[in-house]
């Protein structure tokens, strides 16, 4: 009795302890590289970390750096850094564009975004901004910078995306984006697109969430009719990135969202 | 006092030949004179131990060599020397007077004219004491000459230019079978074509006409601000932002301050004040403008007049710029996505005079094309035919590699410089400049810098810049109008995101801007002109941090490349290039217009067709047809007169059987009267030139009393040969007198008298 209260014990001190170190594992299964982080590029996916109104309210970004695999709950995170990294991998393989193999992580409380003109950000139906951030993400904009959000499902998820978007663009339109848009034949024909579903198709067969049932493909532009905001709603293309290795996952909704990721980046280098 | 002395006029021994009378051998003066020597010194050499000791040293042979140059005076006037004069017969010749008649002898000195001195001086004797022994005829000149019949009829002085040389090629003409004696030429100098010509002294020269020049007017004014020149670019785009250099020289204002100010019309387009230099001095001031709109434009440079100047129209001077509406077209090659890339054709959008055709290689097989006209337009990748390049202005080359490029196309690129005339940028980058292998390629000739040997010359570090004294003042990176501002700006600006060893600048390039990392200081920005285009080296492909590190709004980033860009094409001309040898004609309306012509390729078109339509002052229209200039292929003229002040504008069209060349527009301004208002002070050099290379003489109006007296001196007209004896001269004497009063003095002084 005494012997099963110890192994139980022991069971429990070693799950516990392998679920903490976990993320370090799994971090370092990513970093191959001695020291990818120091690599100098021109090119570094930047994924914004921004307050969570979900888990926000505790201040700051979240639970620290939840790496995704049910870690944390901020929402700026999702799918970090393994569906980054996997896209990484095919903007190499893919394009001429010299990256660094790892992500960079920005945010709005300093000007260090203003390095890095191409940023992605997901789950922003829960994103908030201070007036000192919203003010820095629209000159990040008007200047030259591109976002790409994504996965954010619905309309209860637009209408908070909105709300946030209005604190940075108050005035400047949202628009669907035609087939013929530049954007979708920069470097590959995009011209016919399907809504790319997350992981949760592999268990129930459904391509949406809540109700977004229908993909929208949608954008910001500036006064020059330039997009500088990418809006990917109805669909998680950061999921294809990171289970496209998944033999469950199919590979057509990996392949458009590889693809539809690799062309807003080059748009957002040329425009 | 020189007639006095020497009893005839310097012009007798100026134009005579001295000759000896005397009946014994020449040869035997310069014996006797040496024997003189030579016996003086002997004597003194016996004598000298008889001698009184206070002249047993040096003294003696002073005492010897004033008896002996004595001695010499007295041998040759024994010979009788004597001046070969030929002189102008009396009463058998013509003097020609011309007076000046130009605006600017209507200039108040001393409570008159110059026009009313030069009346004066004739009126007060010279004129009756020439007419005792020639005939004189009075000639009024500007532009051309007028005879008159006295001197009441000069006046007031009004014509809008004056040409010295060519009244006198005109008199030569009108005098050419009458015995003209000597030309008295009353001027202040002021000559608008820039001086006498040559066909005009030769006239002259060849007669043997002597011009006896007479200078009236102050030879430095007391207070006066004049414009001496202005360099500004005759050719730019719509839009641009121009520099025009003035230089300027003042006289009575040093240290004063004034306005320099750019007008168009009624439009102030730029204005600074300004701070004279010392008196005399000539001064360089720039200035920064925008052009404004299409068209041709009359610019007028001012430094605001200053109280008590009394020449004020010399303050001003008008400059033509054809302002360019056609926008230009540059392509852009890039090897890879990169932020430089989008942020110069961000800027680029933002210049409606600048068409940017971009090819991106988005991955090893695919080109993304932007800006082009038509889904053909690179299809086949980087051009490969000289049509194909030659058809854009300019040439960005971003980071790629140089053997991406094939031989031919690398000479095309070097063409497309050096015979087409367009612009080269080579930016920096990792496979760019050293790293892109560009130093043994057919380009590397072209580049304005000698790049490092080996690779690893690119660096994706932060470099701060700054720029060069040459910068300072370039219209590329002009971003503030002050200069000693703009250089501060450019100190201020955000870090470059990378950089790119360059080398060094190759001899005769211009380094506008440096970069620096820790203690390093490498080019930044480097120009030069090759061939008919121009090359410039960027050494980063980091400029864009600028446009996202600065605040919003700040246009600095922009400004730049637009400028750049601009300074790219905005020498590149097309296949027709028309010019006229000056914009501004001032008080001649002859031209002449030249058009250069070349093929597709850019080769001399020697078989091509130039006419031209031209469009002048109220209403006047006229056709210009072109013919080939002897030994030029390829380059056209035509000769026209405009007959009034005002702008012409001239269309140029060249046809090459049935294919259609292009056109071209030349615009030139004839201003009548302008050019006497500047350099108003007496031009003395001018008129002595003019007098020393004919054999006459310059005079004051002062010196005029002994005209009469110097002018007989002529080998020009009907003369005579006369002798003119000098025993007598009063200075032969004098000199004798001198000589011995010196050897009393000396021997007085010594104690030996």
């Amino acid at each position: 009795m005494r012997l099963r209260r110890l192994h139980r014990l022991t069971a429990l001190l070693l799950g516990l302890g392998f679920g903490l170190a976990a993320p370090y594992y799994l971090r370092a299964a990513y970093s191959q590289d001695p020291d990818p982080q120091n690599e100098k590029a021109e090119f570094y996916w930047s994924r914004l970390r921004y307050t969570s109104s979900a888990v926000g309210r505790g201040g700051g970004f979240g639970f620290g750096y939840g790496y995704g695999y049910g870690y944390g709950y901020a929402g700026w995170a999702r799918d970090y850094p393994k569906a980054d990294r996997q896209f990484l991998l095919a903007l190499k393989r893919l394009t001429r564009i010299q990256m660094r193999p790892v992500e960079q992580i920005v945010d709005l409380n300093s000007d260090d975004i203003f390095n890095y003109p191409w940023v992605y950000a997901v789950q922003v139906a829960n994103w908030t901004f201070s007036d000192a951030q919203a003010q820095r993400l629209r000159e990040y904009l008007l200047k030259g910078g591109f976002l790409m959000v994504d996965d954010f499902h619905g309309t209860a998820d637009w209408d908070r995306f909105m709300a946030g978007m209005r604190q940075v663009l108050p005035d400047l339109p949202v628009e669907d984006l035609s087939d013929s848009d530049e954007i979708f034949h920069v470097l590959y024909d995009l011209g016919e697109r399907f809504q790319v579903p997350g992981e949760q198709y592999v268990n129930t067969g459904r391509t949406y969430e809540k109700d977004g049932y229908v993909p929208k493909w949608r954008a910001i532009r500036d006064s020059k009719g330039r997009i500088i905001v990418a809006i990917c709603h109805n669909m998680h293309l950061g999921d294809a990135w990171e289970w496209a290795d998944m033999p469950e996952y199919p590979e057509n909704f990996a392949s458009m969202a590889y693809r539809v990721g690799l062309n807003y980046i080059v748009y957002g280098m040329t425009h | 006092m020189f007639e006095f002395l020497f009893k005839y006029p310097f012009a007798a021994f100026h134009t005579g030949q001295l000759v000896l009378l005397g009946a014994w051998p020449k040869w035997l003066l310069p014996v006797l004179i040496l024997l003189t020597a030579a016996g003086l010194a002997l004597y003194l050499r016996r004598t000298r131990l008889r001698a009184a000791p206070t002249l047993q040293s040096w003294r003696l042979p002073v005492i010897g060599l004033l008896e002996w140059l004595t001695a010499a005076v007295l041998l040759v006037l024994l010979w009788q020397p004597a001046l070969v004069v030929t002189e102008l017969e009396p009463r058998q010749n013509i003097i020609a007077i011309l007076v000046d008649d130009s605006r600017s002898m209507n200039q108040v000195e001393s409570g008159s004219t110059r026009e009313e001195q030069a009346v004066r001086a004739l009126q007060s004797g010279v004129l009756p004491k020439l007419q005792q022994n020639f005939q004189t005829r009075l000639y009024r000149f500007d532009t051309h000459l007028s005879r008159i019949a006295g001197p009441t009829e000069l006046g007031p002085a009004a014509a809008p230019a004056t040409h010295i040389g060519a009244s006198l090629e005109q008199l030569m003409t009108q005098t050419g079978d009458l015995p003209l004696g000597a030309v008295v030429l009353l001027s202040d100098g002021g000559d608008n074509t820039g001086g006498v010509d040559r066909h005009a002294i030769d006239a002259l020269r060849n007669r043997r006409v002597p011009v006896y020049t007479v200078g009236f007017g102050a030879e430095r004014v007391a207070q006066d601000v004049e414009i001496e020149d202005v360099v500004v670019a005759s050719r730019v785009l719509a839009g641009s932002r121009l520099s025009a250099t003035v230089k300027f020289q003042q006289r009575g204002y040093g240290g004063q301050k004034s306005t320099l100010t750019v007008r168009d019309g009624g439009q102030v387009l730029s204005s600074r004040e300004i701070t004279f230099a010392p008196d005399g001095s000539v001064q360089t001031e720039s200035l920064l403008f925008n052009i404004g709109p299409a068209g041709a434009k009359t610019l007028q440079f001012v430094v605001e007049p200053l109280a008590s100047e009394t020449n004020r129209a010399n303050n001003t001077l008008s400059r033509l710029v054809n302002v360019d509406p056609d926008p230009r077209r540059i392509l852009y090659f890039e090897g890879e996505p990169r932020w430089e890339y989008k942020f110069i054709r961000r800027a680029a959008e933002d210049d409606r005079m600048i068409q940017l055709v971009s090819m991106l290689r988005t991955t090893e097989n695919k080109i993304y094309r932007q800006g082009v006209s038509g889904s053909h337009e690179l299809a086949d990748g980087f051009p490969s035919s000289a049509s194909d390049l030659f058809g854009y202005e300019a040439l960005i080359i971003g980071s790629v590699d140089a053997g991406y490029f094939t031989p031919t196309q690398q000479q095309l690129i070097r063409d497309f410089v050096d015979r087409r005339g367009g612009g080269l940028l080579l930016l920096g980058g990792r496979q760019s400049l050293a790293d892109g292998v560009w130093g043994g390629s057919k380009v590397a000739d072209l580049l304005p810098v000698i790049l490092p040997d080996g690779r690893d010359t690119f660096h994706r570090d932060p470099a701060t810049v700054s720029l060069t004294a040459a910068g300072a003042d370039s219209v590329i990176t002009r971003l503030v109008d002050d200069s000693a501002a703009n250089t501060e700006r450019w100190r201020r600006l955000p870090y470059l995101m990378d950089y790119q060893d360059p080398g060094r600048p190759k001899p005769g390039a211009a380094v506008l801007a440096e970069m620096h990392s820790g203690q390093r200081a490498m080019p930044l920005l480097v120009t030069e002109s090759y061939g008919r285009g121009r090359t410039a080296v960027l050494a980063t492909g980091g400029t864009w941090r600028w446009q996202m590190s600065l605040p919003l709004g700040d246009k600095s980033h922009d400004l730049f490349w637009q400028q750049l860009l601009r300074w790219l094409v905005s020498d590149t001309r097309g296949r027709l290039i028309a010019s006229a040898p000056k914009a501004t004609l001032l008080d001649d309306g002859q031209v002449q217009i030249t058009a250069d012509v070349r093929d597709n390729e850019y080769h001399a078109a020697a078989d091509a067709l130039v006419t031209a339509r031209l469009i002048g002052p109220t209403g006047l229209t006229a056709a210009l047809a072109f013919d080939p200039v002897p030994n030029s292929p390829g380059r056209f003229k035509a000769d026209w007169a405009a007959p009034t002040p005002g702008l012409y504008v001239t269309e140029l069209t060249a046809r090459r059987g049935a294919e259609d060349i292009g056109t071209d527009v030349v615009t030139f301004q004839r201003l009548d009267g302008v050019a006497e208002n500047f350099h108003t002070e007496q031009n003395r050099a001018l008129l002595e030139g003019l007098a020393a290379s004919t054999g006459g003489r310059y005079m004051r109006p002062a010196e005029l009393a002994s005209l009469p007296r110097e002018i007989p001196y002529s080998q020009a007209g009907i003369t005579v040969q006369q002798i003119k004896e000098l025993w007598n001269m009063p200075i032969a004497f004098l000199v004798i007198l001198l000589l011995r009063a010196c050897e009393w003095l000396l021997r007085r002084k010594w104690g030996v008298v």
